[in-house]
């Protein structure tokens, strides 16, 4: 199996569903990996590939509601579907309201599993390529010269060459060349694509 | 009533003056119109106005119309006549009248005195027995009020005890059905999930057998897990003939010391196992004996968690009886036991703790009853509490 290729993480106590969920996820040819504890699956090693969690809401130690915490916190951003028994409703409530994307009850049918795993592994992997694009605008825009992102500023504010080169003090044909530098970095295929490059990293680093 | 014993004086003095005076004159009026006819009958009439005027009118009055009647009978009756002189001739006859005159209202006024004080006594005497009487009558309505109470705070006892009841046992039954639905929920949830496994094996374009068959003995397992939990949870409620297998005792209370290491350490307590030498063997299950000394130990550990004046020491012991009994003791130098404890604590649902079911020593008995043995606790003379129970042993120590 190639390093790139999703992976799902099972976290439970019992070991008999432990093997149980692995069997199950592996027969539809996902890559499984086995947790008995939170513990152990926040000291282990993540490879960089699209993934989600099956996890027990109830487990001694850190439970299943304090992983969620814990790695909301340290910024992991990672689908998570939580399994629990019965008489859990207002855990499950809590678990939603912190975003948890399924929430299934014990005894899970195994095709509503496997649905809720490729949702999650889709949504992780739209995520993620969301995350990647956001993160190469970055580093594009990042190339600019200081004077090329006040030219792209107002360029993306929809002013004129001939305001740019007032309102910066500088000529017109100035302006011109830093304005075909910036679309050359960014490859930007259009003013309009320009725009909503921009825009895209705006969103990115306000979330 | 009270109000008779103040007449008498009451009575105005005048008219008690009066009273003498006008019998006199009547005693008088009678005489002289009668002297004609009966000779000298003044004595006699004068006589009864003395007596009826010391009787109603009291002493004073009395003397007074006796000072009376000696005038008018000197002034009318003795010659000479319409004088108040008194002829030798006449004297003895005249000092006679005048002394029966005089023992007349003596004794009348002390027979007066006399049944004014016993009237007096007798109301005074009412009057006691009446104040006695609303006393006790009083003192009865307090009494009774004070039993009404008692009734009314007893019965509302009891009810508030039979609401706790019912609230401990569906409490209980709330824990126990939460915790019997999470026994059985997981091995089911194993199996469903191995099951659903094996199909999706099997399922495959090309089946592989070896997952297939991997998963499916896994969800047997599951199901003999939660065939397990059911028979451990009906064993439970029938109170079922145990397991019997042969169980070193003392081996138990070295593993049951073992477990309850961790919380005696953090109370503080010292455990102590005092074995039996030899390794005497009971006929037995050796969970159940173990759930029972566990209990006994876990309880021992909470008697003593607010003893601070001595060390707080729990002693496990093993003994051979001459009856081929072991006794096994666990001994604590906790709070001990009251008599009102004492009676109650084998019944379910009794407990001194507030977080507890109270079903732990009902349990325990009922397990050591099933065994063949008896469990009872006591109080310690020197504090504390000593739980032990017997079990009849095995012939012959092995090992």
């Amino acid at each position: 199996m190639k390093e790139h290729d999703p992976i799902v993480f099972v976290i439970d106590d019992d070991r008999m569903i432990r093997d149980g969920l692995q069997s199950l996820i592996r027969s539809v040819g996902l890559r499984v990996e086995t947790f008995a504890s939170a513990q152990d699956f926040l000291g282990t090693k993540r490879p960089d590939t699209p993934a989600c969690l099956v996890l027990d809401v109830r487990m001694p130690g850190l439970s299943g509601l304090d992983l969620q915490m814990k790695l909301r916190d340290d910024g992991i951003p990672i689908p998570i579907i939580f399994i629990t028994g019965h008489g859990d409703i207002p855990m499950s409530v809590r678990a939603m309201k912190e975003g948890a994307h399924e929430f299934l009850t014990k005894p899970v049918r195994g095709q509503d599993l496997l649905d809720a795993v490729q949702k999650a592994l889709v949504s992780d992997r739209e995520l993620r390529q969301e995350r990647r694009e956001a993160n190469e605008i970055h580093a594009r825009f990042e190339s600019l010269t200081p004077r090329e992102k006040e030219v792209l500023e107002l360029v993306v504010a929809g002013l004129l060459n001939k305001q740019i080169a007032d309102q910066l003090g500088m000529s017109e044909l100035t302006v011109k060349t830093h304005r075909a530098h910036v679309m050359e970095k960014t490859q930007a295929e259009s003013l309009a694509h320009l725009v909503r490059m921009s825009e895209k990293l705006k969103t990115a680093t306000r979330k | 009533m009270g109000r008779r014993i103040d007449a008498s004086p009451r009575v105005h003095k005048l008219a008690r003056y009066a009273l003498a005076i006008g019998l006199v004159a009547l005693a008088l009026l009678i005489s002289l119109a009668l002297q004609h006819s009966f000779g000298n009958p003044f004595w006699f009439f004068f006589s009864v106005a003395v007596i009826l005027s010391t009787w109603f009118g009291r002493t004073g009055p009395g003397w007074l119309s006796v000072v009376c009647s000696i005038l008018a009978v000197m002034y009318y009756f003795t010659p000479p006549i319409r004088s108040f002189a008194v002829t030798p001739n006449d004297l003895p006859y005249f000092v006679t009248f005048v002394a029966c005159e005089v023992g007349a209202t003596q004794l009348i006024s002390w027979r007066r005195h006399t049944e004014d004080a016993l009237r007096r006594a007798r109301d005074m005497l009412e009057i006691r027995v009446a104040e006695r009487t609303v006393e006790l009558k009083n003192a009865n309505e307090a009494l009774l009020k004070r039993m009404e109470e008692q009734r009314r705070t007893e019965e509302t006892l009891q009810a508030t005890r039979a609401e706790l009841a019912r609230a401990a046992r569906i409490t209980t039954i709330g824990e126990l059905t939460a915790s019997i639905a999470h026994e059985v929920n997981q091995p089911l949830a194993a199996i469903v999930a191995n099951a659903d496994a094996c199909v999706a094996w099997l399922s495959r374009e090309h089946p592989d057998l070896a997952e297939a068959r991997a998963a499916a003995e896994r969800a047997t397992q599951g199901a003999t897990r939660a065939s397990d939990v059911i028979a451990r949870i009906r064993s439970l409620i029938t109170k079922a003939t145990p397991e019997r297998s042969r169980v070193e005792i003392n081996r138990v209370m070295e593993e049951t010391a073992i477990l309850a290491a961790g919380q005696a350490t953090t109370n503080r307590v010292s455990i102590e196992l005092q074995l039996s030498p030899g390794s005497p063997i009971v006929l037995g299950d050796s969970i159940q004996l173990q759930q029972v000394i566990l209990n006994l130990v876990m309880n021992g550990i909470d008697a003593m968690t607010t003893v601070t004046d001595r060390p707080r020491t729990l002693t496990l012991r093993s003994e051979l009886q001459d009856t081929g009994h072991i006794r096994v003791a666990v001994q604590d130098s906790g709070i001990g036991l009251t008599e009102e404890v004492k009676g109650r604590l084998f019944e379910p649902f009794f407990t001194t703790r507030s977080k507890g079911m109270g079903m732990g020593l009902s349990i325990s008995r009922s397990i050591i009853e099933a065994h063949g043995g008896r469990l009872w606790g006591e109080s310690n003379g020197t504090g504390g509490a000593t739980f032990q129970f017997t079990l009849p042993c095995e012939d012959g120590p092995t090992g």
